[in-house]
């Protein structure tokens, strides 16, 4: 099957070259700086592993670390439970199903940015507003407590990507042979057995591609995270990406915070690596 | 099998159309570029200031029409901290601009390698007294002021009339609470929500404003103290304290969700509040929400013991340009920041349609039309003012460092010794 011949090779170029051009030579050129005393202007000498010794000792970056992991455990978690529920409501035959599936998957189609900023006005406002009207006090001070920064964003980032990952669940659903499912019928499965033991091994292969997606997406959250809390209330809901961009940029330090970017990276890679291993032990095959 | 052809061929139309697009765009600039070169002198100016984007490009336009053998573009990258990233990367990539803009202290020394001397310039020698010692190296001028700026309490005229207080008497911090007290016992006759909008949410109005006025007197009001000083006393703390409390106690809440646009546009402009600690550069905001709210409002200072009546002012920006020209591009520049700020028509620009508060002498001041400017001015001229320090802090410390402690103690995670004890220990291991 595989002539690797030339064109093969020819074909394949434009996007080895942008991927080398984009993602490739920035990742060596910044590896390569974080050893450095490089203020974005100038690198006047080698520091070895100082920047990554001192990264240790920052509490401002591990505790985003934390922030960011909590985070993205909870929302991997939520995200996978709304996206295949959503998924299951859509594939039954309902007159409404295609209808639903555009609105589900609608608010994935806005801007983290402008979301962000949606949900600001959602949370700030209007949230006070229900909570006075209806005298419920927990609906006040949305965003200004780090609680509510953290729930904050977890339901921005679930509300937005469930659509999302409810369309990979989709796709396996709709692969499932309904011979499978009818045999079961006749065999006297109920409605959760036949969930338990024919549908969720079979769409397990959706789990590792949503897993993945969610694991990535959330860790390297960063825009929804500016617009929504922009790190407040004082810096306990900032994320990791938004604490190297702060320090990179606004306090100048570009070869200390491209170590942290190094860090983060291998963290996010062996965090997905691992648990796409993982997952794909435990597929099974039709 | 035949679509799928046909597809091909048109997808394969279309990129060849754009390659050729592309190509012809590109050709077209070059061609310019060389046009322009030949008698020309030609400079880029690289600045951060969105607000007076339009205003500005106008006054070029107006002074490329005077002088036809000079050809001047100019690229706008807004909003404070987006700026210095992007100078970063034009001087990385070797497209250096040729003016471009410096903040403070911490500028000079990223960027003293491509600064140009300009004590030689009209504009150096009009500038007002103490506006260039950021940017004075020895007998060299590194940089020339954008314009002045102050803040202080922003109040809303109509409403101290009816609740009675004068303004004029609010000097000293007792003065202050005293009126506090009073509006917030007449909140429902004023039809208020609160005394103050204290945007507990914005760093930089805890961190850099509201501290400078209190960290100020300990540098002697000398910016660059600040910027040499290795660690910080602190010694007005108390009276920072009472202040950010006297706003956060009198503030529509939660303080800690407040942002800058809800302060001025949604509270102030609506006349929900009766005053904001901000400074001139919200008149443009307020007038956008309310002509007549804009004409009825001014400055009460931030009170500070023995410092009674000044508000702080100073340069927020400064124009530098670039040494890595040709010594006829770095002419054509000044020539530029002299014309702009020492001709008629550059000062009538200046005023009217930058509504800048000249940081230069020589020019009509009844010619400033908002009431916020026109109060700083006079404090200004009057010599009762409390010199900017925080771009003499290290880089952030006083939005982030500063301004996420204080953050802490307004939401009770930490008490307020805690809070400046941290802030002081990043002063510190910053400038170790």
């Amino acid at each position: 099957m595989r002539n690797r011949d030339l064109s093969f090779w020819l074909f394949l170029s434009p996007v080895l070259l942008a991927l080398a051009l984009v993602v490739i030579v920035p990742l060596l050129y910044g590896t390569f700086y974080s050893f450095t005393d490089w203020d974005g202007l100038r690198a006047t000498r080698f520091i070895g592993f100082e920047n990554y010794s001192r990264l240790i000792h920052d509490t401002a970056f591990l505790n985003s670390l934390w922030f960011t992991i909590k985070f993205s455990v909870v929302t991997v978690i939520l995200l996978n439970f709304f996206g295949l529920s959503l998924a299951l409501i859509v594939t039954r035959k309902l007159k409404s199903a295609n209808l639903l599936r555009t609105v589900f998957f609608m608010p994935n189609l806005i801007g983290g940015l402008i979301l962000g900023f949606i949900w600001q006005f959602i949370f700030i406002s209007v949230f006070s507003d229900i909570g006075e009207a209806l005298g419920i006090a927990g609906l006040q001070g949305w965003l200004s407590t780090t609680t509510t920064g953290f729930w904050g964003l977890v339901i921005l980032t679930v509300w937005q990507m469930a659509g999302y990952i409810m369309i990979i669940y989709i796709a396996y659903l709709q692969n499932i042979p309904n011979e499978l499912i009818e045999a079961a019928k006749i065999d006297g499965a109920n409605s959760f057995q036949r969930f338990k033991n024919i549908t969720f091994p079979l769409v397990a292969p959706a789990f590792t591609v949503s897993m993945f997606l969610t694991l990535s997406t959330s860790f390297k959250m960063y825009d929804q995270n500016l617009s929504l809390t922009n790190g407040g209330p004082f810096e306990s809901t900032q994320m990791v990406a938004m604490e190297i961009v702060k320090t990179a940029f606004s306090s100048n330090e570009m070869a200390y915070g491209q170590a942290k970017a190094v860090v983060f990276f291998l963290i996010v890679a062996i965090i997905s690596l691992t648990q796409v291993y993982y997952n794909k032990k435990r597929e099974v095959d039709m | 099998m035949i679509t799928m052809k046909k597809m091909l061929f048109v997808l394969l139309m279309l990129a060849i159309a754009f390659a050729l697009a592309a190509c012809g765009g590109s050709d077209e600039e070059s061609g310019n570029e060389n046009a322009g070169s030949g008698e020309q002198v030609s400079i880029d100016i690289f600045q951060g200031k969105v607000e007076f984007k339009d205003q500005f490009e106008d006054l070029v336009a107006q002074y490329q029409e005077e002088n036809p053998d000079v050809s001047i573009s100019v690229k706008t990258v807004g909003g404070g901290t987006d700026y210095d990233p992007v100078l970063k990367t034009e001087f990385n990539s070797g497209e250096a601009p040729d003016i471009f803009n410096i903040g403070g202290p911490q500028g000079v020394e990223d960027y003293r390698e491509y600064l140009t001397d300009l004590s030689d310039t009209k504009a150096a020698d009009a500038a007002l007294d103490g506006t260039l010692s950021t940017v004075k190296d020895g007998e060299e001028i590194l940089g020339l002021p954008f314009n002045q700026e102050g803040y202080g309490l922003i109040y809303n005229k109509r409403i101290f009339e009816e609740a009675g207080i004068n303004p004029d008497d609010l000097l000293t911090y007792e003065d202050l609470e005293k009126a506090v007290q009073t509006l917030d016992g007449m909140k429902e006759e004023l039809g208020i929500d609160s005394v103050f909008a204290f945007p507990g949410k914005e760093g930089w109005v805890i961190g850099d404003h509201a501290a400078n006025a209190y960290l100020s007197p300990e540098f002697d009001q000398d910016v660059m103290k600040a910027y040499q000083a290795e660690t910080l006393a602190f010694e007005r703390a108390d009276e920072f304290k009472r202040f950010i409390d006297l706003q956060a106690d009198y503030s529509v809440g939660p303080v800690l969700s407040l942002d800058y646009s809800q302060q001025v546009e949604e509270y102030f402009s609506l006349e929900r509040v009766a005053m904001i600690q901000q400074g001139n550069w919200v008149y443009p905001s307020i007038q956008q929400m309310d002509e007549e709210v804009a004409q009825n409002i001014g400055i009460i200072p931030i009170p500070v013991e023995g410092h009674e009546g000044s508000i702080p002012v100073g340069v927020p920006n400064y124009w530098a340009v670039n040494n890595q020209g040709t010594d006829e591009e770095i002419q054509a520049a000044k020539d530029f920041l002299d014309w702009m700020y020492t001709s008629e028509a550059g000062k009538t620009a200046v005023l009217e349609d930058f509504k800048f508060i000249p940081a230069y002498e020589g020019y009509d001041t009844d010619k400033i039309v908002d009431p916020l400017s026109k109060e700083v001015y006079e404090y200004s001229e009057a010599g009762n003012t409390i010199g900017w320090i925080f771009s003499g802090y290290p880089t952030m410390w006083g939005q982030d460092a500063l301004g996420s402690n204080i953050q802490r103690y307004l939401g009770d995670e930490a008490t307020f010794e805690e809070a400046i004890d941290a802030a002081i220990a990043e002063w510190e291991s910053a400038r170790q």
